[in-house]
């Protein structure tokens, strides 16, 4: 690998924590172009492995940004991962609302209803409400929830989320994370779990991950509150 | 001597007679008209002060409209022409046939007048009928001078009031109610002639019928059918929450769950774990602030068909009708209104007073003259024609019907409880973190009732007792477990829902919404159903197997089309009412209206007529096919 392959590599893990994969760059940036500046070369680098299937892209041979490979343990009944692990997102979905209010909602959409002045108000309180005493917390148990369709799912979130090796687990967002909704965070997204905890449900005959920690996007966004993540498998 | 003679013209019979026993202090001379039995002049003087002074007055009445649009008679027969020549055919204003005395009536006796002063309802409809009567009586007396008397109940002093004030007619609110008129005719004698005779051979049951179409009965029709079809697709899922329950100086309290709950067990197996694995539980905030139950809003159309239908186990049309009787006697002021805030010029504790003879509520009118007495709250609507309704005098319940007496009950007590003080108690709540979940409790203790004591229809209650909690303490909660349970689907529309529903959708004048509903009922598009028994049983709209045709059949119609609105939906309809309100503001000359509205459904008819067969499709479908499952 020619020294130019291999700062980008370097920044690419120092900046993004992403360990990319030296035959997979070696074949991405073509020899033609190894003249221009490293910080193009990094860029494009950066922007194909968005792109890309951490599978093939990223190297195994780092642990720490690896899920780890007992994660199913069952002895284990929770623990953090230290590191930085890059994953990809195989599956979302919003585990807040009755899956019969998502498909209400999306049907509202294909309706045309979402347009301005073309909402139809299909529920109305015949109690007589007197602001004040409107309970905000309690979520209606009938299909009327989640109203607003196209805001985006309330959640929180179950994520099928898999590592470099190919290791699948799946997260819970037990705190709102910006930046995670069915129709925000596509398949195939990229996330960086940050100082994770992994827990344990029911005597291992599924291992759980409770997720704990910072984490960043693949577009470089900093989410700066603390996120903890619930998953099992 | 009296000067003048004036020609007075009400809307009803009814107010014909009050007015005029108002007016002549209970001496008048009563005078049938040929040819109506329901119609009579009243003859009398009257000073209405400057500038008439002393006039010899006959005061008389229409019934209702006087007029109608129709076609040209070569239009009138059903396949005189295609349907779609309707939105362009001639059409003429003619005198009603069993008008036709009551307009000679007005012609004959507005010959010898030197004015006329029309006495109907304040609202737009009376606004079109007052200009009606003017035309007829022009006929009669070309120079005749035109004035309108501004009321909103038939209470004396109010009705002196207003025949000393006149002001002019609002012929912008008479162009709004005509171009209403003639988009109706066309729009709906269009759509029904088109549905008719093409889906007349489908299905036995059709061949005798007309469908018709309405533009606010499609919509309303929607409604029920859009209900319809949630509850009939419902999918039950199952959901599991944690709940935690902590006892302390012997009350049981139980902390909700702030997600109430999810649709993923496992994840809330994790959640409930890593609260038990924290152990403690920390308490995060303790609020205890006084909180109240605000007394209702003054009165509107809507809140009185909504409210009574809920209370009084009325449909809402018999609530208008009972309301309107109410009305005309004199006992409650004009019951079609949109304002729900007092006028400040009103003297409330006056209305209050003349309560005081009630064996029910005296006792309270009472105690809000002696210093209970709280000026309304005031809402964001208001109409400029009429107040909130309330009652103009206290009437025994004894000379009134079972139905008037629970009209005008309600009306009552809902005007003693806008001038009451609000519900006062006390709310404590109390938040948890366990582990990473938050759990939280509330509590609430009743201080002081107020308006609770005449409202009777609102509920506000105590609940238990929470023991003390202090802020930052730590505890382990007595039992944490996860509990399970399943969606349920949402119920078939109410009525009082329903109307709910036309009024956020704007669907229909508040006026109107209850005669849209009654003629659904009426056309068999839908039926009504009691659910449950006794005191309890609720009454639900169900749609029948050619109303849910139809709304299926006109939404697959305009299916695909871009910008294209099915005639199920409200929003066509909306247009043309905020038309409407264009054309009593001056924003938009009637001519515009008619025109704009017209090329809209038209477009929308053309689509129909071109795509018929997806309409017969779907009434095959739940007509003959269904029919026969």
């Amino acid at each position: 690998m020619s020294p130019h392959l291999d700062q980008i590599a370097a920044q690419l893990l120092n900046t993004k924590s992403l360990p990319v994969s030296s035959t997979w760059l070696n074949n991405v940036v073509p020899s033609t172009a190894r003249n221009a500046p490293v910080s193009a070369l990094t860029q494009t680098a950066l922007f194909r492995i968005l792109a890309s299937d951490f599978r093939e892209s990223l190297s195994t041979s780092t642990a720490s940004s690896l899920l780890p490979v007992d994660i199913f343990d069952p002895t284990v009944q929770e623990r953090r991962l230290q590191g930085t692990i890059p994953v990809q997102v195989l599956d979302i979905e919003d585990i807040g609302s009755s899956l019969w209010s998502q498909v209400e909602a999306i049907e509202r959409v294909e309706r045309g209803e979402t347009i301005r002045g073309r909402e139809i108000i299909r529920t109305v309180s015949v109690e007589e409400n007197s602001g004040q005493e409107t309970d905000t917390t309690s979520r209606s148990t009938t299909a009327g929830a989640g109203e607003n369709g196209s805001t985006g799912s309330q959640g929180p979130h179950r994520l099928i989320l898999q590592d470099a090796a190919g290791t699948r687990a799946v997260a819970i967002e037990l705190k709102q994370v910006n930046g995670i909704a069915v129709g925000k965070l596509p398949i195939g997204a990229k996330i960086l779990l940050q100082s994770v905890a992994v827990a344990l449900v029911e005597n291992g005959e599924k291992g759980t991950i409770v997720v704990k920690g910072n984490r960043r996007s693949n577009l470089n966004r900093r989410w700066n509150s603390c996120v903890p993540k619930d998953a099992y498998v | 001597m009296p000067g003048s003679r004036i020609l007075c013209v009400a809307e009803k019979p009814a107010i014909a007679k009050a007015v005029a026993q108002h007016l002549s202090g209970g001496s008048f001379q009563t005078i049938s008209i040929r040819g109506n039995k329901y119609v009579k002049n009243y003859l009398f003087d009257f000073n209405f002060g400057d500038p008439w002074g002393i006039c010899a007055v006959t005061m008389t009445s229409v019934l209702g409209h006087l007029t109608s649009l129709d076609f040209e008679s070569q239009y009138r027969s059903w396949l005189s022409c295609p349907p779609g020549a309707l939105f362009e055919a001639p059409v003429h204003i003619s005198v009603d046939k069993d008008k036709t005395t009551i307009a000679k009536n007005i012609r004959e006796q507005a010959r010898g007048c030197k004015a006329l002063f029309i006495w109907t309802d304040c609202d737009r409809e009376g606004e079109h009928i007052g200009a009606e009567v003017r035309t007829q009586a022009k006929a009669g007396n070309p120079g005749i001078i035109i004035k309108r008397a501004k009321f909103s109940n038939t209470e004396k002093a109010h009705v002196l009031r207003a025949a000393r004030g006149l002001i002019e007619l609002d012929d912008l609110q008479a162009n709004a109610v005509a171009a209403r008129i003639e988009l109706d005719l066309r729009i709906g004698a269009a759509f029904t002639r088109l549905q008719t005779l093409q889906l007349k051979h489908l299905s036995e049951e059709l061949t005798e019928k007309i469908i018709s179409y309405g533009s606010c009965q499609f919509p309303t029709l929607g409604f029920v059918v859009d209900r319809y079809l949630r509850v009939k697709k419902f999918k039950p899922e199952n959901f599991w929450a944690i709940k935690v329950m902590h006892l302390r100086d012997e009350i049981k309290v139980d902390f909700l769950w702030k997600r109430v709950h999810l649709f993923d067990r496992a994840a809330v197996v994790v959640m409930l774990e890593r609260c038990l694995l924290a152990k403690k539980a920390k308490v995060i905030k303790v609020n205890q602030k006084p909180t109240s139950k605000w007394r209702p809003l003054p009165l509107t159309t809507v809140d009185l068909q909504m409210m009574g239908s809920r209370y009084l186990r009325m449909d809402s049309q018999t609530i208008m009708k009972v309301a309107e009787q109410l009305y005309t006697k004199g006992f409650i002021s004009y019951p079609r209104t949109e304002t729900d805030q007092f006028d400040k010029g009103i003297d409330l504790k006056k209305l209050v007073e003349k309560q005081v003879p009630d064996q029910n509520w005296g006792h309270y009118a009472q105690d809000l003259l002696g210093g209970g007495f709280r000026t309304p709250r005031s809402g964001r609507h208001n109409d400029q024609a009429h107040p909130p309704i309330h009652p103009v005098c206290w009437v025994s319940p004894n000379t009134i019907s079972a139905d008037e007496k629970k009209v005008y009950e309600f009306v009552v007590r809902r005007f003693l409880a806008c001038c009451s003080e609000d519900a006062k108690g006390q709310s404590t709540e109390i938040e948890i973190l366990y582990g990473d979940e938050v759990f939280h409790a509330k509590g609430l203790i009743v201080l002081e009732r107020n308006y609770l004591d005449v409202y009777v229809y609102d509920k506000w209650v105590s609940s238990q007792q929470l023991p003390t909690f202090e802020m930052g303490e730590t505890f382990e909660p007595t039992e944490a477990k996860v509990v399970d349970g399943k969606t349920s689907p949402p119920n078939y529309l109410t009525e009082p829902e329903l109307i709910g529903l036309m009024d956020a959708n704007g669907i229909g004048t508040d006026a109107t919404m209850a005669e849209h509903i009654a003629k659904i009922k009426d056309r068999e598009y839908v039926a009504v159903h009691s659910r449950g028994s006794g005191r309890n049983s609720v009454k639900e709209l169900i749609p029948t197997r050619l109303g849910i045709a139809l709304v299926e059949g006109y939404d697959n119609v305009v299916a695909g089309l871009s910008d294209s609105i099915s005639l199920s939906k409200p929003f066509l309809r909306k247009e043309m009412e905020n038309h409407m309100r264009q054309i009593c503001a001056g924003s938009k000359t009637r001519q515009q209206v008619v025109e704009e509205s017209l090329d809209k459904y038209r477009e929308v008819f053309i689509h129909t007529q071109r795509r018929i067969n997806i309409l017969k499709d779907a009434c095959r479908k739940y007509l003959v096919e269904h029919a026969t499952s």
